[in-house]
């Protein structure tokens, strides 16, 4: 059901900069699992040296390293214009240190503990970002919608076709899975702003979709609107 | 009266006020019987005055007695009546009667002031020779001087009795005005929540008091320092442990993506349970060490429904698992005066909390009203609610209902409570079901933002 994994195309290179050993192990060993090629260094001296010898697809890197601490080897790179996606793993969750990782030029922030699928999963979204190529496909593990023949698939129906109205709102639902969309958000989204809108208009949409992909697909909130479910 | 005793031992001010009472009672005592003895005295003294101008005046005026025979003369009174006659008729007087002139006094009486007893009467009597060598008697009873002289000696206590209750109520009502700060810096501490350490105002503070004030906020001082350590601890401990949990989880993670034999799957699954309920377990404990820290952290006007909107999407997954149907029931959104962080984690909790005790199939309302000033979030479910007994209890760090086997970690309503403290929110349990006593209810009133 899932899309083969794009990264597939070639060997991805991460650098993973992280000093506590049984944590670094694990996921030196989740990232060979899933086929990427990982150098692991403990502090970030050696992670701007390697930075400055080797191409990575990717940076791992950890906060509270001994020497240089992470945000300052985030500064580092940064300052040498090295382009290099980049996410943040760490114990620290307070909102400044997530808003200067962010604003210093992270892609992404992750606190620990997570899952490794959580971290993968971001992986490839942010490498997703970074690499410009638009992915031509949305899912969700529930439902897949091809952005270029607009059809939607899920496991018990393939290529289902929706009409253009459909295709939207399946669309922006799917963009953010597990994001709650208001009515007001969808129509914003489906007939842009200030058009006269039906009163039921998105219920009908949303009728027709279910119909055509079963009910499971799009949850409703009462109260507060739609969502498709975060990868089940 | 032991009680008494023991309340005029401990109570300052009751101490002043009865010593004080008493002073002022023996002096009016001693002042009055001053003041009544010298106002007898001196109105006795009058009254032999009285009789001294009479006989001056009998013999200035060169008068002569006539002794009044049968018809009494009008307005006299035989009583307050002032007798002259020549103490030589003495010897003539008729009788018994003091009624009937002249009266027996004894002839040989010596010139000067004395009290005789005459026909049964007690007489201020004043023996006087005059410039013609009589010798007159000027008398009157001693009862009727007694009784003016008492008359007089009772007026002038008079100012001693009207004066006595007004100083006590002027000393009592002096003494509580004086101890008044005292009852109103006991009533202010004792109105602050455990959380409030800062010092108290000293300004208008007795003196005498001042002392004993520094004393117990050099004492604040060190216990904030202590609570604020302690709080530091549990918050850097919960962090210390993250890492570690991490390296755990992870490695769990790892062993289940590997090939293994199915006796062995079947125990790595409640070994990850554990792990993750370690992990919440830490997640509680370093947000509660946040939400009890003092740091004030900005508040803005948040949008109710957008946090609510935040916290749903977090917890839909778990609402999913147990079929449970969660909506928000109020159409129109409120902004509210807190940190957003505040307000998500706070809706977080108390979502979690109904989610984890809400039956399957069963449902949970979210909703939002705004009360006048405040804002009322409310939080309903429809599990079993927690008792009138246990409502009191739930907020304590690590209380568990009896009897659950939700495997929580006891710390989200003392999260809530925390940061309702420190939000100036105030939160009341109810039923969701008044009636049956069934399901819970959390209220959450907030201040509301301006339009």
């Amino acid at each position: 059901m899932t899309a083969a994994p794009f990264f597939a195309e070639r060997d991805m290179r991460i650098l993973l900069v992280e000093d506590d050993p049984m944590i670094g192990d694990a996921i030196e060993g989740a990232l060979n699992d899933a086929s990427y090629a990982v150098d692991w260094v403990k502090n970030g001296l050696t992670a701007l040296s390697a930075l400055d010898t080797q191409h990575y697809d990717l940076v791992l890197l950890d906060l509270g390293l001994p020497g240089k601490d992470g945000l300052d080897v985030l500064d580092s790179i940064r300052a040498r214009n090295n382009p290099v996606p980049l996410l943040i793993i760490t114990a620290r969750d307070n909102l400044d240190d997530r808003l200067r990782g962010l604003d210093g030029g992270a892609d992404d922030y992750l606190v620990k503990p997570f899952e490794l699928v959580e971290l993968l999963a971001r992986m490839r979204a942010v490498l997703r970002r970074k690499g410009g190529s638009a992915l031509s496909v949305l899912d969700n593990g529930v439902v897949a919608l091809d952005l270029v023949s607009k059809l939607a698939s899920t496991a018990d129906s393939r290529d289902v076709p929706l009409s253009s109205r459909e295709f939207a709102l399946l669309q922006a639902l799917l963009i953010r899975p597990g994001a709650i969309l208001s009515r007001s958000e969808l129509e914003d989204r489906l007939y842009g702003w200030g058009n006269e809108v039906e009163s039921n208009a998105v219920e009908f949409l949303i009728h027709g979709l279910r119909r055509k992909l079963g009910s499971h697909v799009i949850k409703n909130v009462r109260g507060m609107g739609w969502m498709v479910s975060k990868s089940a | 009266m032991d009680g008494f005793k023991k309340r005029l031992s401990d109570s300052v001010q009751l101490r002043l006020s009865v010593t004080l009472s008493l002073a002022i009672l023996i002096v009016a005592v001693v002042a009055g019987i001053f003041a009544f003895v010298s106002a007898f005295d001196e109105a006795h003294e009058m009254q032999d005055d009285t009789l001294r101008q009479v006989a001056v005046l009998f013999d200035r005026q060169h008068m002569s007695l006539r002794y009044p025979v049968g018809n009494e003369v009008a307005d006299d009174n035989e009583e307050s009546r002032v007798i002259v006659q020549y103490l030589a008729d003495g010897s003539t007087a008729l009788g018994n009667d003091d009624a009937m002139l002249p009266l027996p006094f004894p002839t040989t009486l010596a010139d000067g002031l004395s009290t005789l007893n005459v026909t049964g009467e007690d007489f201020r009597v004043l023996v006087k020779t005059t410039s013609r060598g009589e010798r007159i008697v000027v008398a009157q009873e001693t009862g009727i001087r007694n009784k003016e002289a008492r008359e007089s000696a009772w007026r002038s206590l008079l100012p001693f009795l009207i004066l006595f209750p007004v100083l006590l109520l002027v000393v009592g009502d002096l003494v509580r005005k004086l101890f008044r700060p005292i009852a109103t810096l006991s009533a202010d501490i004792d109105g602050r929540d455990e959380q409030a350490l800062h010092p108290i105002d000293d300004h208008h503070l007795p003196t005498e008091v001042r002392p004993f004030v520094v004393a117990i906020n050099r004492l604040l001082e060190r216990v904030a320092q202590s609570m604020d350590a302690q709080r530091r601890f549990v918050a850097d401990a919960a962090h210390e442990l993250r890492s570690p949990m991490t390296a755990l989880s992870l490695q769990a993670e790892r062993l289940a993506a590997t090939e293994m034999p199915a006796p062995a799957r079947e125990r790595l699954l409640p070994l990850k349970q554990g792990i993750e309920r370690s992990r919440k377990l830490i997640d509680q404990l370093l947000a509660l060490a946040t939400a009890q820290s003092g740091s004030n952290r900005p508040q803005a006007a948040v949008s109710v429904h957008e946090v609510y909107r935040r916290v749903l999407e977090d917890l839909l997954p778990l609402a999913e698992r147990k079929h449970l149907d969660i909506g928000v029931e109020s159409v129109e959104d409120v902004r509210v005066i807190i940190n957003e962080m505040d307000l998500v984690v706070l809706v977080k909790n108390l979502l979690d909390n109904a989610i984890r005790y809400t039956p399957e199939g069963g449902r949970i309302d979210l909703s939002v009203e705004r009360t006048q000033e405040r804002v009322m979030l409310q939080v309903k479910d429809s599990g079993p609610g927690i008792s009138l007994e246990e409502q009191t209890r739930v907020f304590d760090a690590f209380y568990r209902s009896l009897g659950t086997e939700e495997a929580g970690s006891g710390l989200g309503l003392s999260i809530v409570k925390a940061i309702a403290d420190r939000a100036g929110a105030q939160i009341r349990l109810g039923f969701t079901d008044e009636e049956n006593n069934s399901g819970l209810c959390v209220s959450v009133w907030l201040n509301a933002a301006k339009d």
